[in-house]
């Protein structure tokens, strides 16, 4: 019953702290929420199952994020304008359809981007084929869109920020499950060459996720390691999205942080093999190598000549 | 008049640069686009150097074609109709022929016509069309962001690097012939040193051994 006690004097802080919001009118805005929300420790075991719910909101995450315009009842509807919350109020459903739907009253074709808000009937439809709802695995049970975006701290990467800190955030999320992926010992990824710079370069999604259009996000079809993109060719050259999407945006990303003289000098966006083309290069080969030839030939000849005149008294 | 001055100052300045420009292009070029294969520079390293060299050859085609707007050195590059054809084909005829025949050369050049017409179209070609595509493809790369998302129905990047690449293949043969037409001289050269001192010298100042051949 140690966990009861625990449970018992944590609550009694928490009365202690926020009483005097308690005792006011119903909390409306986010600072009060805070007030117990912001503290890291705050968690409490629950009794059925055992686990550890945390409760604690990073407050600094929640206003840099996606929502962090948004009041917390905006979301949470249940009845928490009182403390302590009702016991009815943990389950409460939260009503994210109410931004995140599509809207019927607006064109079907709408791009699912626009206006910036996520609508989830695409979403849906990609995530239902994704391995994450497919596997029979037990590790993917009860996997849910927060098992990967953290409503209180997702955030969109924007241009200016650095690409290696995108790309290292958002492989985090992978990796926080998928932890043996980067063991060397059983490394899926021991084929890929230059390994260690394709992941500081590159999302785990880029190559498991199939290709979405120029300007759309990123598929959250997320694809099972067999079906995953292997091949260098749809990434390191031909006219391929893929590279057109990376090329493009550690470009604009190159130009606002460092300029355009350094963009111009550094190019850091360059991908080895974009400029490869078997069928130019070897025409390209092919005729170089045969104007050698001439040129050889031309010279062996004039040098004939020249011996010819050599031979021919004056 | 055996000895001409024909190429200027500026003129000789502006080749070498641009020759040592295009060694460095090629060869940073080839680095990064077979990148993996042994024998050529760490792509890594060749990027920036060949990015650097694409904006000095930039700055230079540029003072090229000022240069040539401003002092007489334009007038070379302007064709002359007058006999074209027949010009044109006595030089493709003495490269072809002639020229293993110990023929005298067919064009004497002068201060106002120093380029025979097969030099004077292979350079209008190189300078005035092939090189401001290379160069604009080049800028193109680096700021793709201004570009329409495709050209011609395909990504723009693509086209761009093909373009580039194509310009590329056409001005490393470019370079080919005309390090070999420099031996085309009355001497091995002789092409070779007036463009160093920016003097052409007339058969009859030189020792050398075709000088029977000359009418």
């Amino acid at each position: 019953m140690t966990n009861l006690a625990l449970s018992g004097a944590l609550l009694l802080t928490l009365i202690a702290v926020a009483t005097p919001a308690a005792s006011g009118s119903p909390a409306t805005e986010n600072k009060s929420c805070l007030r117990c929300h912001a503290m890291a420790t705050l968690a409490y075991r629950d009794p059925g199952t055992g686990d550890i719910v945390d409760l604690a909101v990073n407050p600094h995450a929640l206003s840099h994020s996606v929502h962090g315009e948004i009041d917390c009842i905006d979301c949470h509807e249940g009845d928490f304008g009182r403390y302590p919350h009702p016991a009815d109020a943990a389950n409460e459903t939260l009503s994210c359809v109410g931004c995140h739907e599509k809207d019927d009253t607006k064109d079907d074709t709408k791009d699912d981007t626009k206006d910036n808000i996520a609508r989830f009937k695409s979403i849906d439809a990609e995530y239902a084929e994704s391995v994450h709802a497919t596997s029979d695995s037990a590790e993917a049970e009860g996997f849910s869109c927060h098992s990967c975006h953290d409503p209180h701290g997702f955030r969109a990467s924007q241009v200016g920020e650095e690409i290696a800190a995108i790309v290292r955030d958002d492989n985090q999320v992978c990796l926080s499950c998928h932890e043996k992926v980067r063991d060397p010992l059983s490394d899926p990824h021991a084929w890929l060459p230059n390994r260690e710079k394709h992941w500081n370069a590159v999302r785990c999604l880029d190559c498991h996720t199939p290709l979405s259009d120029n300007g759309k996000t990123v598929s959250h079809q997320v694809l099972k390691a067999e079906d995953s993109n292997r091949d260098c060719v749809n990434c390191h050259s031909r006219e391929s999205s893929l590279l057109n999407r990376l090329y493009q945006y550690r470009s604009e990303e190159d130009l606002a942080t460092k300029g355009w003289l350094n963009k111009a000098v550094f190019n850091d966006a360059y991908v080895v093999g974009m400029s490869r083309n078997a069928t130019l290069d070897l025409l390209g080969l092919i005729v170089t190598g045969l104007t050698l030839l001439v040129l050889a030939a031309h010279g062996f000849g004039r040098y004939k000549a020249y011996q010819r005149t050599k031979g021919k008294p004056e | 008049m055996n000895a001409l001055y024909l190429y200027s100052g500026w003129v000789r300045a502006w080749h070498w640069l641009n020759a040592l420009l295009f060694l460095v292009l090629i060869l940073s070029g080839a680095s990064m686009h077979f990148a993996g294969a042994g024998w050529l520079l760490n792509f890594e390293i060749a990027r920036p150097i060949h990015n650097v060299a694409g904006i000095l050859v930039t700055i230079g085609w540029i003072g090229f074609v000022i240069g040539n707007l401003v002092t007489d050195n334009g007038r070379h590059y302007r064709v002359r109709l007058r006999g074209f054809f027949q010009r044109l084909f006595s030089q493709m005829r003495y490269y072809g022929y002639g020229i293993f025949q110990n023929e005298p050369h067919p064009f004497h050049p002068s201060a106002e016509m120093k380029l025979n017409t097969l030099q004077q179209l292979s350079y209008l070609g190189v300078m005035y069309l092939l090189m401001p595509v290379l160069i604009l493809s080049g800028w193109a790369f680096l700021f793709s962001i201004y570009l329409p998302e495709t050209l011609f129905g395909l990504g723009s990047v693509w086209v761009v690097a093909m373009t580039h690449l194509t310009v590329a293949y056409f001005l490393a043969l470019f370079v080919l012939v005309h390090l070999y037409i420099i031996t085309t001289g009355e001497t091995l050269t002789s092409n070779l040193r007036a463009m160093i001192t920016g003097w052409h010298r007339e058969p009859d100042l030189e020792t050398q051994p075709r000088s029977e051949t000359q009418g």
